[in-house]
Parts: C-alpha cells; structure tokens; sequence
C-alpha cells in the first residue's frame, strides 16, 4: 500500500530543502608508489589514481541521475603524503602535489586530499621536509588538500609541530595573498585524525585502510530546518512543544537523510567494484540559502548564533544527528555530527559580523560538535605564535574529550576587523573575526616538546 | 490439479462480509491464497484468489454466495485461472519508480497520468489519491521496465505534461522511499 504522506515528504526532501549527498569520496593507498626517484614515484602515483578512478566521476553522475539525488562533489583521498614520499625532501613533495594535482584534473574530481603528516608522537626528517613543503605545494595547485594531525588522545600533543603551525598558516596565506590568503583555506591541522573522512579539507585514506574504499558524506542541514519548522508549526500553543520531541525530529529526519545517502554510496560501490567504507552523516552547510546550520540555532530558540544557550542546542543537535545516523547505516563513520564552519555557513558568517559570535563562543561549541574551529577568516597581522596557541587550545579540547578538533584558520593578508573576505563557491565568505589577547601567547608557544597525554587515555 | 479462481466482490460495507465470503469459499472446500480489500466511501471491494478441487465450478461459488443472508447486495464477479497461469511475486523490478503528482482538484487528473503512463508503456503497480483542501494528491509505483523512453527523455516528458496540465509531477526511484520509510533492508 502506498502511503502518500510519506512519499510526499521523501519527495519534499529531494526537491525542495536541498538534500543531497555533499560528497562520495574514494579512498586510495598509494604505499607502494615510492619508488627509487621521483620521477618514477609520480608516474606510479599517476597511473594508480587514473587506475582506480577512471570512471570514479561518470559513475557517480549515473547513479545521481538514476536515483534523483544530487552528488555534489566527487573527490578522492590518498595515504598521507609523508609516508608515501618517506625520505624525500621538500622539492621533491612540491613535485608529488603537482603530480596529484593533475591526477585530480585527469580524472574529474573536485579535490584531492591526503597531502599530509601524522605527528602526534614524533616528527621524521621527511615529516620536517613535508611540512616545509606546505605553503609552496598548496600555492601552486588547484585542487589539492593538506593537513596534518598533531595530537591524538593517547600520545598527547606534539608542541614543536605545534609551534610551526601559526608560522607555516601565515606562510601559506601570505604566499596566496592575491587570492585573499586561500592557501590557509586549504589545510587543517587535527588532534584524533579520522582516517576515513570523505569532507575535505582533512580527508586522508588513513594507513589502517586496505588499498582502495569509498566513503560518503551526506548533508542536509536544510533538511533538518525545514522538519523542525514543521513541527513547531504544527504546535502554536506555548508549551505543547517539548525540547526532547525536537531532538526526536532532528533524529528521524536524520535517519531518512543517511539512508538516502548510503543508498547512492553503495549503489556507486558495487557499480565500481570497490569496498564500501563509512557513511559521514554531518550536517555540512554550504553558503548556499537554506543550506545552513546556523539556521537551525534560530529556529531551536536563539535570536543570534553565539547567545546564551547556543552551546548546548549545538550539543543537542550534534547528538541527534549521531543516533539518527548510526541506525540508519551500517557502518558510520568519518566525523558524523555537525560543522560550524563560519565562512562556509551564510548565518555563521552574519553572526560573526554583528558580534553575536566570537572566538571563544566557537571554541566552546567545538567542545560539542564534530570538527573544530573551521574556516574562520582573522586579521591578516595576527603574530604565528598567537595563532599556534589559537591551535594550542582546540587540539587540547580534543585531546582531553576523546573526540576529533580542528582548526582552518585563514589569517587574511592585509585586512582586518571590519574588512570582509570572500573565495566564492563552497568555500564562502565572511567578515573577519575580532581576535582578542593578540601577541600575549609567545612564551608559552617557545616551550616545544610534549603536551603530556591525559591520564584517561591510559587504559592497559 | 486444484482448479484457481479470482473473486472480486462490492458492496456497501458491513461488518462480517470477509466472514461471509471466506465462509462460502470454506463451504465449497476452498482455499484462500490472497486477499486485498479497501473501503471507500462506505463501500467495501475485495478482490481474493482462492483454490478448489477441480469439479467446483465458477457457478458453484456465486450460487454460494447468493446464498448469503445480506442486507447489503454482494456485486460478484469470478474468473477461473488457467493452470499455467504465473502468479509469482518476486517484489518490484529494477526500474520501478514512483510519481508523486499534486495540483487543484479539477476533472481528468487521474486520466490523463494513466493515459501518459500507458502511452510510454509504463504500468502502474500501485497507486493512491488523497484530496484536502482541494489539492488533490496522487501518488502512483510505476513499473518502468518496457518503457521506450530513456530516464532522461522521460523526465522531460513529464516536466513538458506538468508545465501543460498545472500539476506539480515528481518520479523518483521506488528505492529511496524504501530506504527511508523502512526500518529493514530488503
């Protein structure tokens, strides 16, 4: 028996509130690339992403238009970078971005992610030349995405990688100033590293992965809106509305977006012959209106993002999205929660603007959600150190709750508080935000070492 | 070799007819193998599928029936199957898709969907209305599978029908709305 209340509103969520599968990303080892040279490297490197994913993007693009579900994006992650170029130096990465890069434009894919180090424990010669390498691969590149992890729970937080982070972010902005420092919008540094994210920038195909694996990202933060604008409608009277019914909306709303995300992933996985890996149910935003999930703060009872109880709907939120998801799929993965990336999310960057949300209001909701503080566009003069200690803090609340953070933090090279910046596209745009305490961090930053593993993580 | 018969019965409904029905069938030593019923606007259809030993006869079970005490009248009618008849339900095909169709309420709505389905070579598996307000709901399990048409051109089709009639026409694969209305898989 067809129930025409419930086709409706599956067709609702497709046409009308932007439902779609944000990304299917192909997961590919390339560990056994390193040759002798280079050179030799680069070709192998070449021939095995054309290899894999020859037909990655034609195939998405028939299974989107069979089932009526747009595939956004298409992109492809490799084995961080510093492994596979072990004992190579810092021109020679800058080679090995550029042969990714084309790889990337050979086969079709929006981005490639993957040039990047692991260096919670340690930092090899080769981690020191990748790093080195950073600001130069990403400039002269289109489509390519670096991070690095620096802190893990159990191993703690690596302080001399960390120190070197405000200085290679500067670097990488300064060296794309004419594109309003870019470069900084196109690496993320991590503590608790996912190794099967499929949303960039910090998408890896982790070590522990087998040779090839595709990952999907669904969104649908308007989706989610648009349910709970439904359900307080159907409400008028104050009080017939409860907290916990909304977060039972946001969860079988959530259940019914995963599904049809993982409905196109394995659709495309047996299509290419290639292990299926991990649903990402996060609630990504893009700039687009009605794609956003500082939206769904207003509607859940804040007249601006970063009020008094816009942490705890962020709680709320981010774990109803979990339950939802984790039923509808059976394998979930990746991040799963929600992003707060302030100059991918139209109402973020608003909210920035008129001073409703700061920094340190970010911070706390990073406590809460999936990712960390994440495009967030400050002042071009702010000094390396105090945007390391910036660093310091978000890897420390990682580290501490066991859970994955991140900061893209893009110092715009010559403007300041009041000016705006904008990249176009997925990647936005916004006002830049006030930093407080600039220039007061230096001392601590110059320590290097080990910021100690929490005691917690020493579970034998 | 039992001999299979298709009943369809109508009429206003009451309490007791499936009873009614089923007893007579049970009477004659049938066996039902299927039934679908719906009520609408208080009128019960019910269409079964029923075995019986070979010597039972069409005109045995609608006398049966009209011996039925009813307030009501039994509208019956009865088709004995060919043996090699198949009757296999193996769930919907690949390329079964479902078109949501949503517009004011006016005459030849359900008509023209139908004629446009039958004019492609589409069957229809499925279908239900709903009216509210005078919008008028109508949702229809296409089976795709000799259609002529390529997805593509079809979709197109269906666009240049909505733009012509004033309806809002969607198709969408019969598989999203399992994935995301079922708890189990299939």
């Amino acid at each position: 028996m067809l129930r025409s209340d419930q086709i409706l509103a599956t067709v609702e969520m497709i046409q009308k509130e932007n439902l779609d599968v944000r990304t299917v990303t192909m997961g590919i080892s390339l560990l056994d690339c390193r040759c002798g040279d280079v050179e030799e490297t680069c070709k192998r490197i070449h021939n095995r992403i054309t290899e894999y994913a020859g037909h990655f993007v034609s195939t998405c693009d028939a299974i989107s238009k069979k089932y009526g579900i747009p595939v956004v994006n298409k992109r492809i992650a490799v084995t961080p970078i510093a492994f596979v170029g072990a004992g190579f130096f810092r021109d020679d990465f800058v080679k090995i971005a550029k042969t990714l890069d084309r790889a990337a434009t050979d086969v079709g894919v929006d981005i490639l992610g993957g040039f990047s180090a692991q260096v919670e424990k340690g930092m090899t010669n080769t981690d020191l030349e990748f790093i080195a390498s950073i600001p130069e691969a990403l400039a002269q590149t289109e489509k390519i995405c670096a991070s690095i992890n620096i802190g893990t729970t159990q191993k703690g937080i690596n302080m001399d990688a960390l120190a070197m982070m405000g200085k290679t972010i500067k670097e990488l902005a300064e060296i794309t100033a004419d594109q309003g420092g870019f470069g900084a919008a196109k690496f993320v540094v991590f503590c608790n590293q996912p190794g099967d994210n499929p949303f960039m920038a910090g998408a890896i195909h982790g070590l522990e992965e087998a040779d090839a694996v595709l990952n999907v990202g669904v969104s649908g933060p308007g989706v989610i809106a648009r349910a709970l604008e439904r359900l307080i409608k159907r409400h008028p009277e104050p009080g017939s509305l409860q907290l916990d019914e909304l977060a039972e909306e946001i969860k079988q709303t959530t259940f019914r977006v995963t599904r049809c995300g993982e409905l196109i992933g394995r659709a495309v996985s047996k299509s290419l012959g290639i292990e299926f890996g991990v649903v990402d149910l996060s609630l990504a935003p893009t700039p687009t209106v009605g794609d956003s999930v500082g939206e769904i703060f207003k509607i859940l009872g804040v007249d601006a993002i970063g009020a008094p109880g816009s942490t705890a709907i962020l709680a709320m939120l981010n774990d109803a999205v979990k339950k939802g998801g984790i039923f509808a799929s059976k394998t979930v993965g990746g991040l799963s929660g929600a992003f707060i990336p302030v100059m991918e999310d139209a109402m973020l960057a608003e909210a920035v603007g008129d001073g409703s949300l700061c920094l340190e209001k970010l911070e706390s909701m990073t406590c809460v959600c999936s990712v960390g503080l994440d495009m967030i566009a400050i002042p071009g003069s702010v000094d390396a150190d105090t945007i390391s200690a910036i660093i310091a803090d978000e890897m420390a609340l990682g580290m501490i709750n066991s859970k994955t953070t991140a900061a893209r933090l893009i110092p715009v090279p010559g403007k300041d508080v009041g000016d705006h910046v904008s990249f176009g596209g997925l990647f936005g745009a916004s006002p830049i935000m006030p930093i407080r305490n600039i220039g007061k961090s230096s001392r601590f930053i110059a320590w290097g070492g080990r910021l100690p593993a929490p005691i917690h993580s020493f579970k034998n | 070799m039992n001999k299979q018969m298709i009943i369809s019965v109508m009429s206003k409904d009451r309490p007791g007819i499936i009873a009614d029905i089923t007893g007579a069938i049970y009477q004659l030593g049938g066996d039902v193998a299927d039934l679908n019923q719906t009520v609408l606007c208080g009128y019960l259809t019910m269409i079964l599928s029923a075995s019986f030993e070979p010597q039972v006869t069409k005109e045995d079970l609608l006398a049966a029936i009209s011996h039925i005490k009813t307030s009501c009248k039994f509208e019956v009618s009865i088709k004995e199957l060919n043996p090699d008849q198949d009757k296999e339900d193996t769930g919907p095909p690949e390329e079964t898709y479902i078109l949501t169709v949503q517009g004011p309420n006016k005459a030849g709505i359900v008509h023209g969907i139908s004629s446009f389905c039958y004019s492609h070579n589409i069957n229809i598996f499925d279908l239900a209305t709903t009216l509210q307000n005078d919008q008028y709901t109508m949702a229809l399990q296409l089976d795709l599978k000799n259609c002529q048409s390529s997805l593509a051109a079809l979709q197109q089709e269906l666009e240049a029908y909505s733009q012509q009639s004033g309806l809002t026409i969607m198709m969408q694969h019969n598989d999203i709305f399992q994935v995301t209305n079922e708890v189990t898989l299939h």
